[in-house]
């Protein structure tokens, strides 16, 4: 088998201040195949976006700091980088989408510069050629009236199309990663299908690799190859997203399926997850999930169970799984 | 955006006629006229007489009301009126000192802009560091100096201590390169730099709060996961947004560095507007005091005008119809 394209291995992102230490992320590995789609799920909390702003060393500073672990693109370590090169690999090899498309595009620049200036600054183009480009680029992500696209601005577009706009940007260099957090959380249902479509599509054109952040297991089953369930800033659950739907291992993934509704079945209630995520600042000693957990034993609570492979390529975080 | 110029110009038309109302009234409640001095000069035989002549030439007996729309009259028809004290046709003397105050105020706030801009963005940068802190403390300790105080420190220093800058006019008389280009920008170097440092001061401030709000947002970081360089972040996506409060506000203070250049002229004997203003006041020159003021408001109220003009050119999502 050859390498993945990203390795992240025993990532821990700390918020450092006098007083505390918040673990956003706190010693997590997952690995990326060439063109397939990793989902990363997880409740507010989890520590998935600062996982995808750790990927782009974009944890806001000078408090959030990546103090452990590795990050390999193409075998190589993104955290030994200096800022200079690191900024020649993000929006070139590695494109990054976000939640909410109205804040994330600057309102007062063109959408024809704000795509276009990824080409100036990773292709070396001039500006006219990068504006002729990015009308072709905003053409291959569906905008019909591309040529007037580019002269408006944010505000003139719909959500659902601020977010096509979005995605047009960060593909415009063809990266081999696109990092998407919750990249249809702000859209109306039915737009949602659509960019999930889009990413779809345009993953199959180019074989761009996707790691789509999501707290939605619908927007998973849909789309990822391969998922990871984060759980105060670990990941709990990793395998092919057909194993974990089909044979959830840990019990909060199972927790986390038994709150969908389903439509053809009748049940009353939905199935919650009793309490709240552990706050970063101070974890409990064992399982960090044991306080929310219908099968805790008082061994949980002792020690922080290990990622243990139960099945081929599917790994579980709790001692009780078998 | 033609029309909403058009009729924000038939706006300031109400504007000027009640601020002229105000000036016309509060300027017959000082005691006496232009001619009072006469009384003085002993090379007048009959002095009441020759006042009560000139009073009646100049419609000083009629009652306000009067002389109010007389003045109205003939302004609406292009007329200023004769300066009483200048013995010159007002708008004569306004073409005359109007270019020096515009010279002095436009200077002054292209180095005020050119200056403080970049200063509060790369403030805003590197935020309670070092090169902030010593800054942001300069521009704290200049805010606070009125403008005439720092004319005095500068004439103190450039003119009498080192001798290096003229400290009046705006020529040196009886040399051979009196009124070249050089003669007249060291003439403006030091009331420009009086006029523009309290304000560089604050327009500092103001870009290094604006800068402070923006680079926070989301967008800055989408600019940065799409690789762009810190110059290009700061000076195109931050600074793009943090500029445009600063424009209105810069609009508004068109007028006050205006008013602010009174002094400062006075203290530079330098011919403009202010200077004018004021000696016509000290001489009770009733048409060039009306005439002088009807040029300051026009000026603060085209200056409010230039200010929304600004802000609709500067933010995409403001359109007037």
């Amino acid at each position: 088998m050859s390498t993945p394209l990203l390795e992240v291995r025993n990532l821990k992102t700390h918020f450092i201040s006098r007083t505390s230490r918040v673990r956003a992320v706190d010693g997590v590995d997952f690995s990326v195949e060439r063109g397939k789609v990793l989902g990363i799920v997880g409740e507010s909390g989890s520590g998935k976006s600062m996982t995808s702003l750790s990927i782009m060393r974009l944890v806001p500073g000078p408090q959030g700091q990546i103090v452990d672990g590795e990050i390999l693109l193409d075998g190589k370590n993104l955290l030994k980088l200096t800022e200079r090169e690191m900024t020649n690999i993000r929006g070139n090899q590695i494109g990054m989408i976000f939640q909410e498309p109205m804040t994330a595009l600057n309102p007062v620049l063109k959408i024809g510069e704000q795509i276009g200036e990824v080409l100036t600054r990773h292709r070396g183009m001039n500006k006219a050629e990068a504006k002729k480009h990015a009308v072709e680029l905003l053409k291959n992500v569906g905008f019909p009236r591309a040529e007037q696209i580019v002269n408006e601005y944010p505000h003139q577009l719909s959500g659902g199309m601020r977010q096509r706009a979005m995605i047009a940007m960060a593909m415009a260099c063809q990266p081999t990663l696109l990092i998407a957090d919750e990249p249809t959380t702000a859209l109306d249902v039915t737009i949602q299908a659509q960019v999930l479509d889009l990413m779809r599509e345009l993953k199959n054109r180019t074989g761009t690799a996707i790691i789509l952040i999501t707290h939605d297991l619908g927007v998973i089953a849909e789309m990822a190859d391969d998922m990871v369930v984060m759980y105060g800033g670990q990941v709990v659950e990793s395998g092919s997203a057909d194993s974990v739907f089909e044979e959830p291992l840990h019990p909060y993934t199972r927790a986390l399926l038994e709150s969908i509704p389903v439509i053809d079945e009748e049940r009353e209630r939905l199935t919650a997850i009793p309490g709240t995520v552990p706050s970063a600042a101070n974890f409990p000693e064992g399982c960090r999930f044991a306080d929310r957990c219908s099968l805790v034993e008082s061994s949980c609570r002792e020690k922080m169970p290990e990622l243990r492979e139960l099945r081929k390529g599917h790994s579980v975080r709790c001692t009780l799984a078998v | 955006m033609a029309s909403y110029i058009v009729r924000r110009l038939l706006g300031l038309i109400p504007t000027l006629f009640v601020i002229t109302v105000i000036v016309f009234l509060l300027m017959h409640a000082m005691p006496g006229n232009a001619f009072m001095a006469l009384v003085y000069n002993p090379k007048v035989k009959d002095p009441a007489a020759l006042i009560a002549r000139l009073e009646a030439q100049n419609g000083l007996n009629q009652p306000l009301y009067i002389q109010y729309f007389d003045w109205l009259r003939n302004v609406f028809q292009g007329n200023l009126g004769m300066s009483q004290s200048l013995n010159e046709p007002v708008s004569q003397a306004i073409g005359q000192a109007l270019p020096n105050t515009l010279l002095l105020a436009v200077t002054a706030e292209v180095i005020i802009l050119l200056v403080s801009i970049p200063i509060g963005v790369l403030q805003a940068n590197r935020a309670n560091k070092g090169f902030d802190i010593t800054t942001s403390f300069i521009a704290v300790l200049f805010y606070s100096i009125p403008g005439f105080v720092f004319a005095l420190i500068l004439l103190l220093f450039f003119s009498f201590k080192w001798n290096i800058l003229p400290s009046t006019g705006t020529v040196t008389p009886g040399v051979s390169y009196s009124g070249s280009l050089g003669d007249h920008i060291i003439h403006l170097v030091l009331p420009a730099m009086a006029l523009a440092l309290p304000s560089l001061a604050y327009y500092t401030r103001l870009t290094r709060g604006n800068t402070l709000q923006v680079i926070v947002a989301d967008f800055v970081r989408t600019a940065k996961a799409k690789g762009l360089r810190t110059p290009r972040i700061l000076f195109r996506h931050v600074l793009r947004n943090a500029i445009i409060p600063l424009v209105t506000q810069f609009g508004f203070d068109i007028g006050g560095l205006f008013g602010g250049a009174i002094i400062l002229e006075e203290i530079f004997t330098w011919p403009g507007m202010g200077e004018l203003s004021i000696n016509a006041t000290l001489s009770h020159d009733y048409p060039l005091i009306l005439g002088s003021t009807l040029v300051f408001a026009v000026t603060v109220l085209i200056g409010n005008l230039i200010a929304d003009i600004l802000l609709a050119v500067s933010d995409p999502r403001i359109r007037y119809d």
